[in-house]
């Protein structure tokens, strides 16, 4: 079964290919010059792709064969006259015939027509509680979106610096669901904000079993964000940014980080931690992954599985690195590139 | 109604597919900008900002003049005339 990863960079995004996930192959760059924020394979087999320049903004591309691009007329964008900016896309996803796209500055933006047209979600981005939304050293930006598979009113997204919202009634409002997660930073009159979630991933069995790594820590919800726990037995560190599910195992994969004016491996190791018991205890399972000097941070977005069995996980690192495992962590190999700092790792089989 | 000349830089081939010369037409700087955006609606997020103004950091020559020294951009522009996008370049 083929593997392909779509790796965005700073510089441009790459293909990174396998028939057998031991030997891979790197095509690209595509995008030459741009940053690659986010991509999705969308449900008519197209890929999308989010890309973003310090200086000429961001725009979304899809492709029927990964090869040819085409910009999209149109894409999300928020009204004139304010001083609310869209700077990058930091997530896609598609969710029962809608897309979705997370950006910053901090807001959601969805598109019922595959991506020809954009519509702002307002009672997210218009939200009481923004005039204290506050940016933390990433931006502001709504980089997590989850969905529930037996309700389709319900889904959840994670906004750096704020917190994670949930809405039950289609995205009409929105709720601050952040119990039992510390504050980084308190505001007096919007309670349930000022906490700053990292990343998100979710029992696919279990839509309400959430895990969260936090600024603060990994913490995890079994009831729908009603309500967080810490989750972090056996880590050594509890800061990171990315975090993401098997499907068929259920193994949680994450990436400690020294927190937190740091953000890199402990004392140069590069370490993924595992948890194959729901969050319950973290191990590490980092066998193969360099052990002394690698000080490659591993971003949100940069991490990804590819949901055979048994999973393979992906993910690349600020100094261009990508590593790759087929068996749910007991060994990783180095995929022999060295790419521009890596924003984003999607993983799709075929 | 000039006929003006404009020249893309090389990054935004992705929006235009590669093209780097395109013509534009108007009676002024603003309606050449307008007939730009309505030729290759594409362009419009990476050049302008939600208020419509020039992205922060990209530069526009008019006739080698840089637009942001002008008083606006309602002045005339005649047959001939060329408009020139780059991107500003500041540090190292």
């Amino acid at each position: 079964m083929s593997v392909r990863l779509m790796v965005g960079t700073g510089k441009g995004g790459f293909w990174v290919t396998s028939d057998d996930r031991r030997s891979w192959k790197v095509t690209g760059p595509f995008f030459k010059g741009w940053k690659v924020t986010a991509g999705l394979r969308l449900a008519d087999g197209r890929f999308m792709a989010a890309v973003a320049s310090d200086i000429y903004g961001p725009a979304i591309h899809v492709s029927v064969d990964g090869e040819e691009w085409e910009q999209l007329p149109s894409g999300p964008a928020y009204a004139g006259g304010g001083d609310r900016r869209l700077r990058e896309i930091w997530t896609l996803r598609e969710n029962r015939g809608v897309i979705y796209a997370g950006v910053q500055d901090a807001g959601l933006f969805t598109s019922s027509d595959g991506g020809a047209s954009w519509a702002p979600v307002t009672a997210l981005n218009e939200h009481a509680s923004r005039e204290a939304w506050m940016p933390g050293a990433g931006g502001l930006c709504c980089h997590a979106l989850l969905f529930d598979r037996n309700n389709r009113e319900r889904m959840w997204c994670g906004i750096s610096a704020v917190g994670v919202f949930r809405t039950d009634d289609g995205g009409a409002t929105w709720t601050p669901k952040n119990h039992g997660v510390p504050a980084a930073l308190e505001d007096k009159r919007h309670k349930g904000i000022g906490t700053c979630v990292h990343g998100l991933a979710q029992d696919p069995d279990d839509p309400d079993r959430i895990f969260r790594q936090d600024h603060l820590g990994m913490f995890r919800s079994s009831d729908g964000a009603e309500n967080w726990e810490r989750n972090e037995e056996g880590l050594e560190v509890a800061f990171g940014f990315a975090i993401v599910i098997d499907r068929a195992s259920g193994n949680l994969f994450a990436v400690p980080l020294e927190a937190d004016q740091y953000r890199v491996p402990l004392g140069g190791a590069l370490q993924i931690y595992r948890s194959t018991d729901a969050g319950d205890s973290w191990h590490s399972a980092s066998a193969g992954l360099p052990a002394a000097d690698a000080y490659g941070t591993v971003l949100r977005g940069a991490m990804a599985v590819d949901n055979l069995e048994p999973g393979g996980v992906y993910f690349g690192t600020t100094s261009g690195t990508l590593h790759a495992t087929a068996d749910l962590g007991e060994n990783w190999t180095n995929i022999p590139a060295i790419l521009p700092r890596i924003l984003h790792v999607s993983a799709w089989v075929g | 109604m000039g006929a003006v000349a404009v020249t893309l830089p090389s990054l935004l081939d992705p929006a235009t597919g590669g093209v780097r010369e395109m013509a534009a037409s108007g009676e002024t700087l603003r309606e050449v900008f307008a007939d730009l955006i309505e030729r290759e609606p594409r362009l419009k997020p990476h050049l302008f900002n939600e208020a419509g103004e020039l992205r922060r950091h990209v530069l526009c020559f008019h006739n080698g003049t840089n637009t942001r020294w002008l008083d606006g951009w309602d002045g005339p522009v005649a047959d001939g005339d060329t408009v020139l996008f780059m991107q500003a370049v500041s540090g190292g």
